[in-house]
């Protein structure tokens, strides 16, 4: 199988601690360009679906006037989910409620740049 | 407005068509016989999209089995507005077909996502009917009789 270009970022983000899965899913699509999740994950009903999170969080932020979404994070029980975006890509995370949260947001908002 | 010509369908398509925010939506035999639809304000455009969609779900099937040896059971065209997907549901009353319209509303992978979903609850709530599988005796007459169910003709 070909790697992609964002599959060394895949494997980073997937080494911290507490992070089950990170995705780069097409915002429009909801279809995951590439993904690296642990087994039993729902790797493509989390990209559809954190997708259209991303994109529907964007339209809020547009229409209530903060500009650019550049972080969205979403508490559950259990963990969370995380997303930074850039032009129609957006890397998701998936993590467990022990997590470093401050890094990874740092380590997402850095990728995130690089998201082409 | 949806409407199904059988009770047991208008459950599973109700909620595949509330999750997924497609704009159009129309479940029918691989015949082309329409079982349901939402979406559509006129018979004659459901007797047309049934009678394409059934066309092309089986001109994809055949491309599938000439090509890897098992038919294509979906299909997805993006415009540049609005998108179709074509899909096949198994139930235990026979092979069904899905055709959906969306737009920027929603999503390829979320339809996706919800047609799977859909296909598991078509196929539970066919397991709990009785209704008897479709037959092809008759089929301008039935397609008219259902046609007529769901534009509140009968």
């Amino acid at each position: 199988m070909t790697k992609t270009p964002y599959a060394e970022l895949l494997a980073m983000l997937s080494r911290h601690r507490g992070v089950v899965g990170s995705f780069v899913v097409s915002e429009r699509d909801g279809l995951a360009v590439d993904s690296n999740v642990q087994i039993g994950v729902h790797a493509e009903a989390v990209a559809a679906l954190a997708a259209s999170l991303h994109r529907k969080a964007r339209l809020a932020c547009g229409a209530a006037g903060c500009g650019v979404v550049t972080f969205l994070r979403l508490d559950a029980e259990k963990g969370g989910i995380l997303a930074a975006g850039r032009d129609d890509l957006v890397l998701v995370t998936i993590s467990e409620a022990r997590a470093n949260i401050g890094l990874l947001r740092v380590e997402m908002m850095r990728a995130a740049k690089a998201l082409t | 407005m949806m409407t199904a010509v059988e009770s047991w369908i208008e459950e599973p398509l109700m909620t595949f068509i509330n999750d997924s925010r497609v704009r159009i939506a129309v479940l029918l035999e691989s015949s082309g016989r329409v079982l349901a639809q939402h979406g559509f304000t006129r018979s004659i455009d459901v007797m047309s999209a049934c009678a394409l969609a059934a066309a092309i779900h089986a001109s994809a099937a055949e491309i599938g089995r000439q090509l890897d040896g098992t038919p294509f059971k979906t299909m997805h065209h993006p415009g540049r507005e609005r998108q179709i997907f074509l899909g096949e549901l198994a139930t235990g009353h026979g092979a069904h077909i899905l055709l959906t319209v969306f737009d920027d509303a929603t999503s390829i992978g979320l339809v996706r996502l919800y047609f799977a979903e859909l296909s598991r609850r078509l196929a539970g709530a066919a397991a709990a009917t009785s209704s008897a599988p479709p037959t092809l005796v008759d089929f301008e007459s039935d397609l008219n009789r259902n046609l007529a169910k769901l534009f509140g003709r009968i």
